[in-house]
């Protein structure tokens, strides 16, 4: 028998940030910004309960909505994210709950990471998985995810409440805000 | 599937005219350098043609477009394909079918090369189903692509990509959600068959009426023996476009409430009370292919916001 060599029609990648990037530490007089989308009604019923209780806890609050991301509105769509992130010093960036957005909440936290701020990209159970391959294959593996119950958008308003505040503390610990709770309790 | 050895590789390198090494595109979900070379190695297995490099190669750059959203396309939950659309001589050289089966099952090189692109975006882009492609049902384009031609010389308007500014050897991409058939036994009249395919295209589940779309586009197959009945009424294409867009519209009272408010909210209700598939006509894409018996036309809609790319490809 004859062996014979073939060529590898794979690709393959290295460059990878393990780090998920500077904590957030105090929510007093932090600056943080909400990528939400035209998608996820679900998502908006989150951020905004979220929102409150940031703002509660001493934190300011903005929003952006991405919309469409082809053609002219693409390019439009590209420089309100990047002036947006440009005002914020937190992202909390979503929502990862299809494919394509996926993709896009993804491709917007890594905008955010990159320059330097704490990052949190939101995505539901179901679409863990890729929100973590793609942020590895766009160099940023150790980019923060908090991950919502799936499926999230089929709820009921009040149900998504009731998410948002039960899941507020996990959502600070993954930012790596200082826990006054706990920091107590250990006092 | 073919081995990829040295020396079929290199020939398909040297036949798609461009350096191993240099990088054709970056491909999504996995931002995958694919280089000429990658390229080749795929097409080798596939059994493309080494002759149908450059389009193999013209199509992938066309992929990779911002306007064809591939990073979302290819990662979506939606069942969507590129499907590759050929104009020009090439088509003759290459055997790219046009005629009769042009869909598929007709013989011919179109399969080789659609598993190729195919190949690429699996081994290259990192698309795999249940990791970085969400697609609740895939489609059978996943396998062997779609790669069609326009049957040019039975047209009676300027071939596809002539119009959009590529005349020549050139591929279209395009996002294709399947594909599925109009047919009609009894329309006489070029307004009976455009009214017929326009309204077929307008289904409140389509594409193009999703409340988190704000455009998109369509695809509307037309045989050439019907494509003769109707330029005899319309011999501009842009009018045969104005009356497609006009019967693919829906009243916004068939849509429940939940639905109104958003699709209201993209300003995409007309003064009449209707919604229409797609924006404007321009975006009804046509195309004039399929056999000779006529009877059916074939509508292609389109995937999210992404938008049809056309590029040359080289000599």
């Amino acid at each position: 028998m004859s062996k014979g060599i073939v060529l590898d029609p794979t690709s393959s990648f290295s460059h990878d940030i393990v780090s998920s990037g500077p904590d957030v530490g105090d929510l007093a007089g932090r600056k943080i910004g909400f990528r939400i989308d035209m998608l996820w009604r679900s998502w908006d019923w989150v951020s905004e309960i979220w929102a409150e209780m940031l703002r509660a806890d001493g934190a300011e609050v903005s929003f952006w909505r991405s919309m469409g991301r082809t053609a002219e509105e693409g390019v439009r769509m590209n420089a309100e994210m990047n002036a947006f992130f440009d005002g914020v010093d937190t992202a909390i960036v979503g929502l990862a709950n299809c494919g394509s957005c996926t993709s896009w909440t993804i491709h917007d936290a890594l905008a955010a990471a990159g320059r330097d701020i704490p990052t949190v990209a939101i995505a539901t159970a179901h679409f863990e998985g890729l929100a973590h391959a793609l942020a590895k294959r766009g160099g940023r593996s150790g980019l923060r995810l908090q991950i919502l119950p799936y499926p999230l958008d089929i709820l009921q308003k009040e149900q998504v409440h009731a998410i948002a505040r039960e899941q507020y503390r996990s959502l600070l610990r993954t930012l790596g805000v200082r826990d006054r709770l706990a920091q107590q309790s250990a006092a | 599937m073919i081995p990829p050895t040295e020396e079929r590789v290199q020939q398909h390198i040297v036949a798609g005219q461009r350096y191993p090494d240099e990088t054709i595109a970056i491909l999504p979900p996995l931002r995958s350098e694919a280089t000429a070379e990658k390229i080749a190695i795929n097409a080798v297995m596939a059994g493309a043609p080494a002759a149908a490099m450059p389009l193999i190669y013209a199509a992938i750059e066309a992929m990779a477009d911002p306007d064809f959203d591939l990073a979302g396309l290819n990662a979506t939950t939606g069942s969507v394909v590129p499907a590759v659309i050929v104009n020009g001589p090439i088509r003759h050289r290459l055997g790219i079918p046009y005629g009769a089966g042009l869909f598929g099952g007709v013989e011919g090189s179109a399969p080789g090369i659609g598993r190729a692109i195919r190949l690429a975006m699996r081994n290259i882009a990192g698309q795999h189903v249940g990791t970085t492609s969400k697609s609740v049902y895939g489609n059978p384009g996943r396998i062997a692509g779609i790669v069609i031609g326009e049957w040019e010389e039975r047209s009676p308007w300027a071939p596809l990509a002539e119009r959009r500014g590529v005349p020549g050897d050139a591929v279209t991409i395009y996002g294709a959600m399947g594909t599925a058939n109009i047919c009609d036994v009894v329309a006489d009249s070029g307004i009976g068959l455009l009214e017929m395919i326009g309204k077929s295209l307008a289904y409140p589940g389509a594409n193009g009426f999703l409340p988190s779309t704000a455009y998109s586009e369509t695809l509307v197959v037309i045989n050439p023996v019907w494509a003769d009945l109707i330029a005899r009424e319309f011999p501009k294409i842009e009018s045969v476009q104005e009356v497609l867009w006009d019967k693919a519209a829906l009243p916004i009272d068939w849509f429940r409430p939940e639905y109104r408010k958003p699709i209201d909210a993209l300003g995409r209700i007309r003064a009449d009370g209707r919604v229409h598939l797609v924006p404007e006509p321009k975006d009804v894409l046509v195309l004039v292919a399929g056999g000779e018996g006529g009877l059916h036309a074939h509508m292609v809609h389109s995937w999210g916001a992404c938008l049809t790319v056309t590029r040359p490809i080289a000599a």
